[in-house]
């Protein structure tokens, strides 16, 4: 009880210093706020970026490996992928024929073409050659209308699955079910659409929403197949058994290239956890460089508080002798600084963090899909109390020491 | 007995001089005494004061106070020596100027962990006992120096301590109001209380019933004199 007394005694007194001293309480809380603003935006942005960019691959299924011509990720500068052999279709279905434990081998291939519908053209849009076995690699399916089937890929059918955002600047509201559209100089149907995925390519990530796929073998039709790099998606049988399952794929397309034992690989595996670690990789030096850098203001703002508290306990010096005199113990004349220090910070810590909602907000709407956690919230408040109480703490032992009969003449 | 201190010294270092401010002073003060310590100034009154109320440990000697061995306390336990029995009463009031009369009065009983209802009761008697019952609300520089030192006796008695330590406590004031603080401090006498005062004036120290003169930090004399030569 009489501990819970002194500590009310010590929250009231951090209260009256601080409203008899409101313009000075004021600007030390400043520079506390704009360093937790620095901290708390910067990880948010940091979250943002993580979390637009795992949206924007979690399409990519993770027990998937990609065979493709080179790595998607590459360190350095590597002559020999130029001499590579593309992947081809053939290549694709031989694949299919021996890997007997694939659950599915998808060939893919791209190009850039202009899409148009009336008055309407987009340029430069992703158009995917792909097969119906591309529902058992990816996540990302139809939002409404079909995907592409086998019999559209048997039949080299002109028809298209659109990317969200195609759909949207070209029909706009329009339903685009069974409306012819141009790709390049072809005519194509669509037949269906695809639920929307959120962008990575604010960093030059690709742009899952804005691609068109079409059968594979109207793709070859329409566009050639000379000089054309596959990439193939192939499905392990299951999760855990991706490890075997890449020594396995290795050895076949190895056979297939009729690669000598001392040749190496001409060609690579790819999987979502290669981009996931460069990500990851990046992005954890980005962050950490952000958090130092912001650290810093939120460090001249600790400084800034274990200033005032420092003139505070002088200032004070008569008052905690009286205190002293008529009974205040060590701890509780200590509980009175830090209070006060971490009052300041709480104070500059809530503010703070109304701040960062409107920052966020604001980058929210020019930048990039951005939210504060609540987890950031919780951080934030607690950075600031313990940089409250770590700048209170020297000032306020300085205090709790103080002889009571030095303290009383103090002038 | 109330209080003992047996050849108390207090030495202060300045760089290479030494002050010796106490050089061996021996005391015992019962309970229910009104004692007055004289002396001229520089003589050791207030560091025996701040020792005796344990605001200060003394270089070498021994203090019993209520039978409790003082010299070997630390600085918590000695805190809560002055919370629960001691009540000083300052020359400058030494009162909380941003908080009113009551905060100022209640504050021992804060540190002393009493209920806020239990506080209001004692603070409100304490101050009523010292006659400052309307002006409760109010800030000390709205005071008086005399109504500022009621103010004060009424924090020291507040905690019902056993004894009272008054250093000067009418050296601010002039002589009327300061027969008035005499008047408060003799009523409390009469009620049981010890009470210690220093003072420089003979018609001061004419209250007290015994009066203990300091010369160089030496007892240079302790007699009895009125009402308790009488006794
Ligand atoms: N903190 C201190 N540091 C050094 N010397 C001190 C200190 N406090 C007191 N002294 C010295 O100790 C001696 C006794 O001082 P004290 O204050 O007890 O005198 P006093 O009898 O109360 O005098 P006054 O009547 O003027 O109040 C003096 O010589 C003083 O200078
Ligand atoms: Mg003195």
């Amino acid at each position: 009880m009489r501990f819970i007394r002194e500590f009310l005694e010590s929250l009231r007194i951090a209260f009256d210093a601080l409203r008899a001293n409101k313009a000075r309480g004021l600007l030390t809380t400043l520079g506390i706020v704009i360093g937790i603003v620095a901290v708390v935006t910067t990880m948010t942005a940091a979250n943002g970026l993580a979390n637009a960019f795992r949206e924007s691959i979690s399409a990519i299924g993770t027990d998937v490996l990609y065979v493709s011509r080179s790595p998607w990720v590459q360190m350095g500068r590597n002559f020999d992928l130029r001499n590579r052999p593309n992947l081809n279709l053939k290549e694709s279905e031989k694949l299919s024929a021996k890997l007997v434990s694939a659950q599915a081998v998808n060939p893919t291939t791209g190009t850039n073409r202009q899409v148009k519908f009336q008055s309407k053209t987009i340029e430069d849009v992703n158009i995917v050659g792909t097969t119906d076995r591309q529902m058992m690699v990816s996540n990302s399916v139809p939002e409404y209308g079909r995907f592409l089937t086998a019999f559209d890929v048997q039949s080299r059918k002109n028809v298209c699955v659109i990317g969200h955002e195609v759909k949207n600047r070209l029909f706009g509201s329009a339903n685009p079910i069974n409306q012819d559209m141009r790709i390049g100089r072809r005519r194509f149907r669509v037949v269906g659409v695809m639920e929307k995925q959120g962008t990575a390519s604010f960093f030059g990530g690709p742009n899952f929403d804005m691609q068109v796929f079409v059968p594979v073998t109207s793709f070859v039709k329409a566009f050639g197949s000379t000089n054309r790099n596959f990439n193939f998606a192939v499905k392990a049988p299951s999760q855990e058994a991706m490890a075997d399952f890449e020594y396995e794929l290795v050895g076949e397309m190895r056979k297939i290239r009729r690669l000598k034992p001392a040749e190496k690989d001409n060609f690579s595996i790819n999987q979502m956890n290669t981009l996931l670690d460069a990500y990851n990789n990046v992005m954890g030096v980005i962050v950490m460089v952000g958090l130092l850098i912001t650290s810093v203001s939120l460090f001249v703002g600790g400084i800034g508080v274990m200033n005032i508290m420092f003139v505070s306990v002088t200032e004070r010096t008569r008052e905690i002798g009286i205190r002293k005199a008529i009974g205040a113990r060590r701890r509780t004349i200590l509980a009175q600084f830090l209070f006060e220090a971490s009052t300041i910070c709480l104070i500059g810590g809530l503010v703070a963090i109304l701040l960062s909602m409107g920052v966020t907000a604001l980058i929210n709407n020019l930048l990039m899909p951005a939210s504060i956690s609540m987890p950031i919230v919780v951080v934030a408040l607690a950075v600031a109390a313990g940089t409250g109480i770590l700048a209170g703490l020297i000032p306020a032992i300085k205090a709790s020491r103080l002889n009571p009969i030095e303290a009383l003449r103090y002038e | 007995m109330a209080l003992e201190i047996q050849n108390i010294t207090k030495i202060y270092k300045m760089g290479q001089e030494e002050v010796r401010a106490l050089r061996g002073v021996s005391l015992s003060i019962a309970k229910n005494e009104y004692v007055a310590i004289m002396g001229p100034s520089g003589s050791g009154k207030s560091t025996m004061m701040n020792i005796v109320g344990c605001l200060d440990t003394p270089t070498s000697g021994e203090y019993f106070f209520d039978g409790e061995d003082v010299s070997k306390m630390d600085q918590d336990q000695l805190a809560d020596i002055r919370n629960r029995k001691i009540g000083f009463v300052f020359q400058t009031f030494n009162l909380l100027p941003r908080s009113d009369i009551f905060h100022n009065v209640e504050l021992p009983l804060i540190y002393g962990g009493l209920s806020s209802s239990k506080r209001r009761e004692l603070a409100e008697a304490a101050i009523e006992r010292v006659g400052l019952a309307d002006r409760i609300r109010h800030k000390p520089n709205e005071l008086s120096g005399g109504q500022r030192q009621r103010v004060a006796i009424a924090r020291a008695l507040v905690n019902n301590p056993s004894i009272i330590l008054a250093d000067e406590p009418t050296g601010n004031l002039d002589s009327r109001t300061g027969e008035e603080i005499m008047g408060i401090l003799d009523g409390l006498h009469q009620a049981g209380n010890t009470i210690i005062l220093v003072t420089h004036e003979d018609d001061i120290a004419r209250h007290a019933h015994r009066i203990v003169r300091l010369r160089d930090g030496l007892i240079e004399s302790d007699e009895r004199v009125g009402a308790m030569v009488a006794q």
